[in-house]
């Protein structure tokens, strides 16, 4: 059960939850406009075992950030994006992996240190760093120069990557795009 | 062989076209290609990354070329074992002895290999291409050319600086049908033309969504994901349902939008009207793993001169088809069917005669069969060294701009204004965002 105290928001976590997919599908299709107060629930939904609600939770929480991304909608963004900072403290690993890209579209500056954390988990520091890279933030620079620094050496030539897309001139970490790897055992003809 | 009124030629086109330098902001034409040329017997060495659906196509073309003493197949590649060892078999019957490769980062680093095809699924276009550019080879690549406009980007930028050949897989600017539509509405045979308009059946659903699931055996789903963000493996990307995801083939706008639009801005000889505002509808599906819309309604306005574009699924059916265009002009209307190549063009352009004064249309006219046509074209390109085959990566890019950003209208719920010029959204900093997606490493462009 996910439960807010905003009766219209628990109301749309109810319809979604509704096992009539007309119900359940305008419902996840109209989460747009509810916006910040709707980002914690939906969150809670991409975390349940049933993965079509969870996907559903996820495309609901998509378009809230969509709605929130208009040029006029300050406001409205100011206040998703703080939801979306807490979500990233606290959420399981699915919900934090969809939270940082989210970020990564409307996040202003004081997303980064947030998304940045993540840079140290093994299972998200990829998409992290991924986010960053498209954060226009110079804030994100420095938080992937700073990450340089500290992380595991199978992780800086991403790291180094990032920073080279971002304008960054570094020495060593080579790119390995053009290193193959993988072999087949398909025969010659 | 169509007698022109005119003899044209590739060189002639090319020297007084809109498409040399100053047009477009296009590289001079004139540039000789410093890398691969066909070697001494004049057979270029090529390679296929990715084997599937249109990669088998290719590979068969490909063996009528070789058994024609113009290339010689080296490799194939793909991320599936499964298509792999098909792809060997239909060589060897071919009469081509080939060596198989999982990754094609061992088919880039053979100096021997010329030139290679691309048919992977649309989110690697862009790196594979750009690979393929930095090691030197010409590319024909899959439409669409790109999923984001920054990729499309890239790839233009790569083939420029390392002097290559890249064909956009859009075959129909090679192909009669589309060649008789366009010489026939370029001289005006339903007037001026202020609208086109295109209708399309719907995208599919998935209706049986699964539990995520080991892959198959055989394939490589590190590799298959490629560039993508990291997710378990799940049976409904399988078999070529990447074509419904909008991270990947970006559902039937980008799909067989990427020739439809092709088609339609050579007709309109629009290449150079890179601005323009697009608005987009869609009803979304309500489950599964796909996500591109069911119906799409877009609209693109461009300037200078004025026309529209109207994408839609369904759309407004006028012809007999599965999908096709409509050119309304001042004086009645033309439909083509499909997308210029795989059906005949309209009665009434095939017979449609150039008045006084009027502008023929060049296109390379080698082979009867469309898809060998557009590889020649490609060829010949590489060979004369100009190095602009017809769907140039520059065209191919700006057509699948014209798709990536009617998705992104769609998935933003809001018109946007598109900036050719600077290559941006204006006034919307989220949608500029979403111009790329950073790739997985190692995947990177």
């Amino acid at each position: 059960m996910y439960f807010s105290n905003d009766p219209s928001i628990q109301g749309l976590i109810e319809r979604i939850q509704n096992p009539d997919e007309a119900v359940s599908g305008a419902a996840w299709q109209s989460a747009g406009p509810y916006g910040a107060a709707a980002v914690q629930p939906l969150a809670a939904l991409m975390a349940d075992a049933d993965f079509e609600l969870a996907r559903k939770g996820k495309r609901a929480l998509y378009l809230v950030v969509r709605h929130a991304g208009h040029p006029a909608a300050t406001k409205e963004r100011r206040a998703v994006e703080r939801e979306l900072i807490a979500v990233l403290g606290s959420s399981p690993t699915q919900v934090r992996r969809e939270v940082v890209w989210m970020l990564s579209e409307i996040g202003s500056a004081r997303a980064v240190g947030p998304m940045a954390a993540l840079l140290t988990d093994q299972a998200l520091r990829e998409d992290a760093r991924c986010a960053l890279t498209r954060h226009p933030a110079p804030g994100a620079v420095k938080a992937l120069k700073s990450a340089l620094t500290t992380a595991p050496e199978d992780f800086k030539p991403a790291l180094a990557e990032s920073l080279r897309v971002r304008g960054v001139e570094l020495e060593g970490y080579p790119s390995r795009k053009l290193v193959p790897t993988a072999q087949t055992t398909v025969a010659p003809g | 062989m169509t007698r022109f009124t005119s003899p044209i030629t590739r060189r002639t086109f090319l020297k007084h076209s809109a498409l040399v330098a100053g047009a477009l902001n296009l590289a001079p034409a004139c540039v000789l290609s410093q890398n691969a040329q066909p070697g001494a017997n004049g057979r270029f060495v090529v390679a296929h990354i990715g084997v599937g659906g249109m990669g088998m196509t290719h590979l068969t073309n490909m063996l009528r070329f070789q058994k024609e003493g113009k290339v010689r197949i080296a490799a194939v590649c793909d991320a599936d074992d499964n298509r792999l060892q098909a792809a060997v078999e239909n060589a060897k019957t071919g009469g081509a002895s080939v060596i198989p490769y999982r990754d094609y980062r061992y088919v880039l680093e053979r100096k021997d290999i010329d030139a290679v095809l691309i048919a992977t699924p649309d989110h690697w276009h862009a790196v594979q291409t750009v690979h393929a550019c930095e090691t030197g080879k010409h590319v024909y690549v899959e439409k669409p050319a790109s999923v984001t406009v920054r990729d499309g980007q890239a790839m233009v930028s790569a083939a420029r600086a390392h002097k290559v050949a890249v064909q956009v897989g859009a075959q129909a600017r090679t192909a009669k049908g589309a060649w008789y539509t366009c010489r026939a509405i370029r001289n005006g045979i339903v007037g001026k033309v202020k609208r086109v308009s295109c209708w399309h059946y719907a995208n599919p659903v998935d209706d049986k969504p699964v539990l995520d699931s080991p892959p198959p055996e055989g394939l490589d789903w590190d590799l298959w994901l490629g560039p993508l963000p990291w997710r378990p493996h799940n049976q409904r990307y399988q078999p070529a349902n990447f074509r419904w995801l909008m991270e990947s083939g970006g559902g039937q706008i980008r799909d067989r939008g990427a020739h439809q639009f092709s088609t339609i801005l050579w007709c309109m000889n629009a290449d150079h009207q890179t601005s323009f505002t697009i608005e987009s509808k869609g009803r979304a599906p309500t489950k599964g793993l796909w996500d591109c819309p069911i119906d799409m309604q877009v609209v693109y306005q461009f300037k200078n001169p004025d026309w529209t574009l109207e994408w839609g699924q369904p759309g407004g059916k006028v012809g007999q088809t599965e999908f096709g265009n409509v050119f309304w002009g001042d004086n009645g209307h033309l439909i083509l069917e499909w997308e210029g190549g795989y059906r005949p063009a309209n009665p009434e352009a095939v017979n449609f005669k150039l008045p006084p004064g009027g502008q023929e249309v060049y296109r390379t006219d080698e082979y009867e069969d469309f898809n060998m046509n557009h590889k020649a074209d490609w060829f010949k390109s590489i060979r004369e060294g100009h190095l602009r085959p017809a769907v140039d990566i520059e065209i191919g890019h700006r057509t699948a701009t014209l798709c990536n950003l009617g998705n992104l209208s769609y998935l933003l719920g809001r018109k946007l204004v598109w900036d050719g010029t600077k290559q941006k959204v204006v006034g919307d900093d989220e949608a500029n965002r979403l111009l790329s997606r950073p790739q997985r490493y190692p995947y990177v462009l």
